[in-house]
Parts: structure tokens; C-alpha cells; sequence
């Protein structure tokens, strides 16, 4: 069956004793998009994975893989799909180049060409080396690899990573991602899962964040920063008085600093003019401007943030990510 | 055209090659690691023929008109069958979930009767297997007859259909190791002993005689026993009967559980 979309969720539910994993979930993934899946732990991230794969069923509400019904057509869904897992679910008997064969074999492909596969898609992520050993004897990095090599050996329309670069270092990080985006560059969908969101700014086209099992905002990386707010770092000289910029509706807040003044005030607003005109008008000339502008992790922080995290404001300015192009936060709430 | 020959030109149909892939998964597991799956029942069944069959039986004499030896030994491959057959399906089943790489086969198109069926092959190579080497420590000994090899074939055939559908469900019932184990020892080992493997039901007071022919296994050993020596105390109709009637509603109970997914999806 032919679909442009690849990905169609409406109204999903799911309930662990209890609990709702998912709340009325509905997403829409284009074929052919590299898509990620932004919230913190407990957002219903891999319960949405889960369901999609159908190791687990809805409470209510549908979802389609490429127009497969995923609880009444779902071996035509898993047969379209590879999945790399957040955990590692790997079977120890057997040398990783046979863990691949027998994945290949589960999906139909003859022995023969399954061997093909393997070689291939451990080629493909640089563990051809080694071919013969056990998931055991890996590093964790190479464990990571073996996982998203399972997930081609079947060489799937859908590749669905659920956090395919925990505790993964930053040169094999950028490895896997310059795989997995040649990969979709050729028309693969990815569907991804990270804490790194850095990575899914740089990565996907489009974006959703999700909170309680519910999706809070979707868009492009681009859009959704737009929705957040700039922060004007102000030299000035003399003291401006209070209530000087009162009169311009985008600024959202004002402090005062060492420096000057710092403002924040809705993103692309050009509200950076009005500001110099209130304060030059009160009588305090700007020295310096620097901008500030938002970061889609601030936007994740804004729509996730609880009610609690609101009354004790406790964001994180510092992650366990080490790119070397600036901090990358991980969320593990 | 057989499937060996479509095999061959690559024309298998797909189902046919899920259900090898996973049955050939399955007994490359057994044949890699002989030391945890065929060496200790080979062990335990040596040390049985030796201490049971040569020495006890030496002294024993004729147990129900042949050398005891003969006797045993069809209980003995009934029983080595029985419980290979248990414990290659469960084991794989249980460990599968509990390392959860059994997700790479519920994830995958199979569908559960390939995967039923994939498993019950592995069991039967592993069971009969293990019967076959059995059979062939008691020819180190004795002659061993082969009277009704149909009937032999057919009772052994049943008895790895029947156990290997029973590993499945208490694998995909077992939460942890302890479970597996209480399934095995205090069930399956119980009935298997009081079954006739290495007495005639016939020879225990009239009242136990009696209770004893409810116990399932009397039928199965009496099945391979009649098999082997051409004689045996219950009917080879009635034994054959019972372990049909048994296999089908074991078969068709994993059949369902694994359509519903017990043990394997939320």
C-alpha cells in the first residue's frame, strides 16, 4: 500500500495500571522525514515506539505505518520497520554477524541474501571487524552500532531510534548520525528518540515535544524557536528608572545586571529598536547590545516545565553532552 | 515441488523461511553449547543405564517377561525425551524475555503459528536427539528390539509435540528462574517417576495400581515401551490416543496464548 504519510496517530492511549503512558497522543510523520521525539522521561516516548511495533497495544485511539493498521495489519507494519531500542536487547548466543542473519531471517529474507545483509549493514556502521565476536565482548559504543545494524539488516522504509547515542562519545555520536542521515538523505524515514536536543535541532526536520503522553508542540526546529523569546544584553549608561519600557508589549521582562540591563522580549519582534528609543528617551544612553537569541532547548524547558519547576525556576544551563560546539543538554527528569 | 528443492532455487515461501530462520536460530543454540543443553541428560541417562539397567538390573532379573535392562530402557528414553523437550522450549522462551532479544522475533512479520511451529522443531531435534543417544547406551549393553517402529516414532513424535508446547507456556509464563524450575521439578519429574519408568504399574497394590493410570505419563511410557519391546500395560491405541488428544489441546493452547501475545506484548 502506497502512503505519503508514514506515520498516522490519532487520539492514542495507553494505560499501565493506572497510569496513561499515553494521553491522547496524535502525530503525523511524512514519508521520507527525519523526525524527532523530544520530552523528558516518562513523556510516553517509547510507549508511542512500542505501539508502533505493536510489543505493545493501545488502550484507544489508532495508529498506521505507512497505511498498516498497527494492531490489525501489524506484521505488514513490522515488516516495513527496523528498530534500534534504547535498551540492549541483543541475543548473546550467537557472533553479532549471525545476531543480524537470524534478524534478516525473521523478516523473510533467504539465508543466503541474509549473509549479504549482515555483511553489509556491519559495514555499513564500521563493525565489519567484528563480525565474530559476541554483544557481550563490545564496547558500548560498538553495542549501540550493532543495534542500529539490526535495525537495516532488514533494510526497512521506517527506521525508528529510541536514544541510539546514550552514552555514546561525541566522535561516534557523529558517526552514527553522518550513517543515519545518509540514510534518510536517500529516503528512508527516521523517526528518532533523544535526550540530545541539540542533535534533533541539527538533525530533523521536524520536531515534536511531548509532556505526559501528550504532544505540546510540532514543528520545524526553526518554527519552534520562533516561539520562544531573545534576550537583549544592554551596556548602558546611567541608571534607567523603573517602568521605561512598561509601554512595549513584546518585552516580556526586564533586570537589571552588572553590565546594563538584560531584556527579554519575544523572538523576531524588533522589539530591539522600541527598547533603545524607551530607554534613550528616559535618558540612558546604550553602549553596547549584544543578543541572546533562544535555543530549542529553551523551548523544550518552557513547554515541559511543571508546575513545581515553575515555582523553584531550575534550568538546566549545563548537560552531560560534550560537543565540542557548545553545551548539549540532557534531559532526565 | 518439495520445499527442499524450492529451498534450493530460492523459492521458498516466506513463511517457510521465518519459520527456519527461527527454528535454525534455535538449534545452533543447542548445538553450540553442547555442556548446557545435550552432555548433562546424556550424563545422567549413562550413569541410569549403568546403575539401574546393568548393575540393579542384573540383580533384578525379568521385569514383566524381558531383562530388566530392556526394560528401563524405553521409560528411560521417554523420560530423557520428555524433559529435553520441556526444557528447550522454556528456556529459550523464558531467557528470550528475560534478556528481552526475544523482542527482535515478536517485532519481526512472524506469525505465531511460525514461531510455535519453529519452536516445537528445535524441541524435537533436541528431544529425540537425546532419545536416539538413549537408545543407542542401552545397544552398549543389551540388545534393545525395535518390535513396532511406527508406533515408536509416533509415541516419540507426540511426546515433543506435547512437551515442547508445554515448555513454550511456562515460558512464556515463568517471571523468573525459580518458576521454571518448580515447573520442571515438582511437576513434570514427579509424574515422570511414578509413571512406570522403571517398574510395571502392574506390580503396585491395587488401589495405587489404579491412581497411577490417571497419571499421564503411564501412557507415554507404555507408548514407547510397546514401540520398542512390542508389549507394553496399556493399550499402544489407548496411549497413542491419550497423547494425540493431549498434544492437540497443548498445541492449540500456545497457539492462543501466542496470539494474544502472553508474556511477549504489553
Amino acid at each position: 500500500m502506497s502512503s505519503s504519510v508514514a506515520i498516522a496517530a490519532e487520539d492514542l492511549v495507553k494505560e499501565y495500571e493506572g497510569t496513561r503512558a499515553l494521553d491522547g497522543f496524535s502525530v503525523s510523520v511524512d514519508r521520507g522525514e527525519f523526525f524527532g521525539l523530544l520530552g523528558p522521561n516518562g513523556a510516553g516516548k517509547t510507549t508511542f515506539i512500542e505501539t508502533l511495533v505493536g510489543l505493545s497495544g493501545p488502550t484507544a485511539g489508532t495508529a498506521a505505518v505507512f497505511g498498516h493498521d498497527v494492531v490489525a495489519d501489524r506484521r505488514a507494519v513490522r515488516q516495513r520497520v527496523g528498530l534500534a531500542p534504547q535498551e540492549y536487547n541483543v541475543d548473546r548466543f550467537f557472533p553479532i554477524r549471525e545476531v543480524l542473519e537470524h534478524k534478516a531471517g525473521y523478516h523473510g529474507i533467504r539465508h543466503e541474501t541474509a549473509q549479504k545483509r549482515a555483511d553489509w549493514a556491519l559495514d555499513r556502521v564500521g563493525l565489519q571487524e567484528k563480525a565474530g565476536a559476541t554483544f557481550k565482548s563490545l564496547s558500548g559504543g560498538m553495542k549501540r552500532r550493532v543495534l542500529l545494524a539490526r535495525a537495516l539488516v532488514t533494510d526497512p522504509d521506517l527506521l525508528i531510534l529510541d536514544e541510539p547515542t546514550a552514552g555514546v562519545d561525541v566522535q561516534l555520536r557523529r558517526e552514527i548520525w553522518d550513517v543515519v542521515k545518509d540514510l534518510n538523505d536517500g529516503g528512508m524515514t527516521v523517526l528518532l528518540t533523544t535526550h540530545y536536543i541539540k542533535e534533533a535541532e541539527r538533525l530533523c526536520d521536524r520536531v515534536c515535544i511531548m509532556e505526559a503522553g501528550r504532544s505540546v508542540a510540532v514543528d520545524t526546529p526553526a518554527e519552534l524557536r520562533r516561539r520562544g523569546t531573545d534576550t537583549y544584553h544592554l551596556g548602558v549608561a546611567g541608571r534607567p528608572p523603573g517602568g521605561a519600557l512598561d509601554g512595549i508589549d513584546e518585552v516580556v521582562s526586564v533586570e537589571r545586571t552588572d553590565a546594563g540591563l538584560a531584556v527579554e522580549a519575544g523572538r523576531s519582534s524588533g522589539a530591539l529598536p522600541a527598547v533603545i528609543t524607551a530607554l534613550t528617551e528616559a535618558g540612558v544612553t546604550v553602549t553596547d547590545v549584544e543578543t541572546e537569541p533562544t535555543s530549542l532547548e529553551d523551548v523544550f524547558v518552557d513547554m515541559t516545565r511543571t508546575d513545581s519547576d515553575r515555582a523553584t525556576p531550575a534550568r538546566p544551563d549545563e548537560g552531560t553532552g560534550s560537543e565540542t560546539d557548545g553545551p548539549d543538554i540532557e534531559v532526565t527528569r | 515441488m518439495s520445499l527442499r528443492e524450492r529451498a534450493r532455487e530460492g523459492r521458498l515461501p516466506n513463511w517457510a523461511v521465518r519459520t527456519l530462520a527461527l527454528g535454525r536460530r534455535e538449534v545452533l543454540r543447542v548445538v553450540r553449547r553442547p555442556k548446557n543443553t545435550v552432555l548433562p541428560p546424556i550424563v545422567t541417562n549413562a550413569l541410569y543405564v549403568t546403575v539401574f539397567g546393568v548393575i540393579l538390573g542384573a540383580r533384578i532379573g525379568d521385569t514383566a517377561g524381558v531383562p530388566y535392562l530392556q526394560f528401563v530402557i524405553p521409560g528411560l528414553i521417554a523420560l530423557g525425551t520428555i524433559t529435553q523437550s520441556f526444557q528447550n522450549a522454556s528456556f529459550t522462551l523464558f531467557h528470550g524475555r528475560w534478556e528481552e532479544y526475544v523482542e527482535s522475533v515478536v517485532a519481526s512479520p512472524m506469525g505465531h503459528r511460525e514461531q510455535v511451529t519453529a519452536y516445537l522443531l528445535a524441541s524435537a531435534v533436541r528431544g529425540l536427539a537425546v532419545g536416539l543417544v538413549i537408545f543407542g547406551l542401552g545397544l552398549v549393553f543389551s540388545e534393545i528390539p525395535v518390535r513396532r517402529p511406527l508406533v515408536a516414532v509416533a509415541a516419540l513424535v507426540l511426546v515433543v509435540t506435547l512437551f515442547g508446547s508445554l515448555g513454550i507456556a511456562g515460558g512464556l509464563w515463568a517471571d523468573d528462574f525459580d518458576q521454571l524450575t518448580v515447573f520442571n521439578q515438582f511437576l513434570i519429574q514427579p509424574l515422570v517417576f511414578f509413571g512406570g519408568v522403571f517398574y510395571p504399574v502392574s506390580d503396585l497394590p491395587g488401589l495405587v495400581e489404579t491412581v497411577s493410570y490417571l497419571n499421564p505419563m503411564v501412557y507415554i511410557v507404555s507408548g514407547v515401551r510397546f514401540g520398542l519391546l512390542g508389549q507394553a500395560e496399556v493399550s499402544p491405541v489407548v496411549s497413542l490416543g491419550v497423547l494425540a488428544g493431549a498434544s492437540v489441546v497443548a498445541v492449540a493452547a500456545v497457539l492462543a496464548l501466542m496470539a494474544r501475545g502472553y508474556g511477549l506484548r504489553d
